[in-house]
């Protein structure tokens, strides 16, 4: 499998670590991923609200490239997927449509409307399936419990999206199960993290995540993990904020999806880049690590 | 001919608040056929088990917006939902009040915390005094002016938007959904004519408390689609209302920062967004940050084919075209 790989900003940046964790899973499974350094950022939801054609615009250039190649496209990132996914129906519409051909031709850009924007969630679920990422594991993640946190570009407007259930969804739990750990449901496993207004209103910010934390704790997870690094911002980089509003200690790791998949196939902690995280994953790892990696 | 019964277990929120120490949930099983609303099965539950079970409800139609409730953790109409699907997904039924509201008794929940929201957008026509509306005759609109009310004029009030907000649960300042869908009808509407004062007025602690995660528009029962409506109005507060606040300041910033590498620089986004108090304060947790991820620090190299992305900011940005 030959795939688009759009790593988005975050990735690239202060959440390395789920790019290293990405190209290590994607490697070992033969997902051979192609990298386009003209990709710009998706936007984030921001430059929608700033001006939602020239978000559109931007976005129709990454799908161009994409096309132009004759690739469909992989995110790793919930706002990424959302934002190249909300571009491709906004250009369903005539006027918008017409609007940024005008614009893009004369760059010599021309989108079709052909490329395919798969969250590397939908890869492993459905391209691979579950059954062949289940041959593939060396250390099943067997007793530990995990939290999903799907992150909400994912998923809704689902109209838009036309995702899974975007209130009740089930893909990431029965990757969580195909690598043998058990998947934890709570109701703010489809809830926000804060993330967006954690530069409006940082307290409300930290508020929502340590909700959705505590909430995956009391249903008894021992980790969390997410398909969106803006997400992990959120929950792991800020969550000794979260803690400081909630007014309790939290202590929840959080994985990047593909850090929890790779542990699974075998990678190290620090293959995974596992140590760049705010909270520490040591008691997670430790709950698998009786299972002795084949070298 | 009728549909097979099944058999439908319901758990039912029960509390009252002036005897009951903490709620509790009771149980009801009753053989039902999958299409029937939850409604008419709580009301079988009242009629035929237990009289004092409390619930609201009026037209059983979708129309009066009285019966939104939580079913199965989900904000909805219990009219409109049936309970087959429900039972297929969870194998019961788990009925709860409303979210964010505080309960009178069972399902009954308080909405002066809902209606007090709605009233910080003033929802009437504010029309200037030298246009009065014509008397005695109609005030007609073009089909193009009527367009832009989009979904908006369909909302019922019936509270699910607001239950099913994770932002209003956080924040007590936040209006919510259905009270920013109410205002964004009130702002295209040509009659009004205080959409710039609206669009100012409701920036501080109010629009960009949106988390835009869309729960609203899922649990809409009339796909009023508040979160939506709630983007256009931050696209509409930004043109009108300036860079007065950490909201509008940081998707405007977003929008400038990608246009200069065509990716993002992270620590430029914060400086742009803060004033200075703000950018103080996050010194702290940037440094932690830093201390693990030290590409924060760093100034991102700008993209292959960022001419590219100048050119589309140069024709579809106004504030790029003097750049």
């Amino acid at each position: 499998m030959k795939l688009a790989y759009y790593p988005g900003c975050v990735a690239q940046e202060s959440g390395k670590e789920l790019d290293m964790a990405t190209r290590w899973v994607c490697r070992h499974l033969g997902i051979e991923l192609v990298d386009f350094p003209k990709f710009s950022c998706c936007g984030s939801g921001f430059i929608d609200e700033a001006n939602s054609v020239l978000n559109v615009a931007l976005n129709a250039r990454n799908l161009a490239l994409a096309e132009g190649a004759g690739l469909d496209l992989m995110t790793v990132c919930s706002t990424c997927q959302g934002m190249l996914t909300l571009a491709n129906r906004r250009l369903e519409e005539p006027a918008v449509k017409t609007k940024v051909d005008s614009v893009l031709a004369p760059l010599g850009i021309h989108y079709r409307g052909t490329t395919k924007v798969t969250h590397m969630l939908g890869i492993l679920t459905e391209k691979i399936g579950a059954d062949a990422l289940k041959s593939r594991v060396v250390r099943p993640l067997t007793g530990l419990k995990v939290g999903a946190f799907y992150g909400c570009h994912l998923l809704r407007p689902q109209a838009e999206m036309r995702s899974e259930s975007a209130e009740e969804p089930h893909s990431f739990e029965d990757l969580i199960a195909a690598i043998g750990a058990t998947p934890v449901l709570y109701r703010g496993r489809v809830m926000c993290c804060g993330f967006p207004v954690l530069f409006v209103k940082e307290p409300t910010a930290n508020r929502i995540a340590a909700r959705q934390i505590d909430d995956a704790k009391a249903h008894g997870a021992d980790a969390m993990a997410t398909p969106c690094p803006l997400c992990h911002i959120s929950l792991d980089s800020f969550q000794n904020k979260a803690a400081h509003e909630a007014g309790h200690a939290l202590d929840m790791p959080v994985f990047h999806l593909p850090q929890l998949v790779g542990l699974a196939l075998g990678a190290s902690a620090e293959e995974l880049g596992l140590p760049r995280h705010m909270v520490s994953t040591d008691a997670a790892l430790a709950k698998v690590a009786q299972v002795a990696v084949p070298t | 001919m009728a549909a097979a019964s099944m058999p439908a277990k319901f758990e039912v929120y029960r509390f009252d608040p002036s005897k009951d120490q903490v709620p509790r949930y009771d149980t009801f099983t009753l053989d039902l056929p999958p299409h029937t609303p939850v409604l008419t099965a709580l009301l079988k539950i009242r009629t035929e088990n237990d009289p004092s079970l409390t619930l609201r409800y009026s037209c059983r139609s979708a129309i009066c917006g009285s019966c939104a409730m939580l079913i199965n953790s989900k904000s909805r109409l219990a009219c409109q939902t049936q309970i087959g699907p429900e039972i297929a997904a969870h194998g019961k039924i788990v009925i709860e009040p409303m979210r964010s509201q505080p309960v009178v008794r069972d399902l009954v929940v308080d909405q002066k915390p809902f209606w007090d929201r709605y009233r910080r957008i003033e929802p009437h026509l504010k029309l200037d005094a030298r246009e009065p509306m014509p008397v005695g005759k109609e005030n007609p609109m073009t089909p193009e002016q009527v367009e832009r009310f989009k979904e908006t004029p369909r909302c019922i009030a019936c509270g699910a938007c607001y239950s099913a907000c994770p932002a209003v649960e956080a924040d007590p300042a936040f209006p919510g959904p259905m009270a920013l869908a109410k205002l964004y009808r009130f702002v295209v509407d040509p009659r009004d004519k205080a959409q710039k004062d609206r669009l100012v007025r409701i920036q501080p602690d109010g629009l960009w408390l949106c988390l835009r995660c869309h729960l609203c528009t899922e649990a809409c029962p009339k796909d009023v689609r508040p979160s939506e409506r709630i983007r256009d109005l931050k696209e509409m507060a930004i043109a009108a209302g300036g860079l007065s606040e950490n909201g509008s300041r940081h998707a405007h910033a977003f929008k400038e920062n990608i246009g200069e590498a065509g990716v993002l620089n992270e620590m430029k986004l914060v400086r742009q967004t803060y004033g200075p108090m703000d950018l103080l304060k996050s010194v702290p947790q940037g440094i932690k940050l830093a201390r693990k991820k030290p590409e924060i620090l760093k100034r991102p190299h700008p993209i292959e084919g960022i001419d590219e992305v100048k050119a589309i900011y140069k024709a579809l940005d106004p504030e790029a075209e003097g750049k």
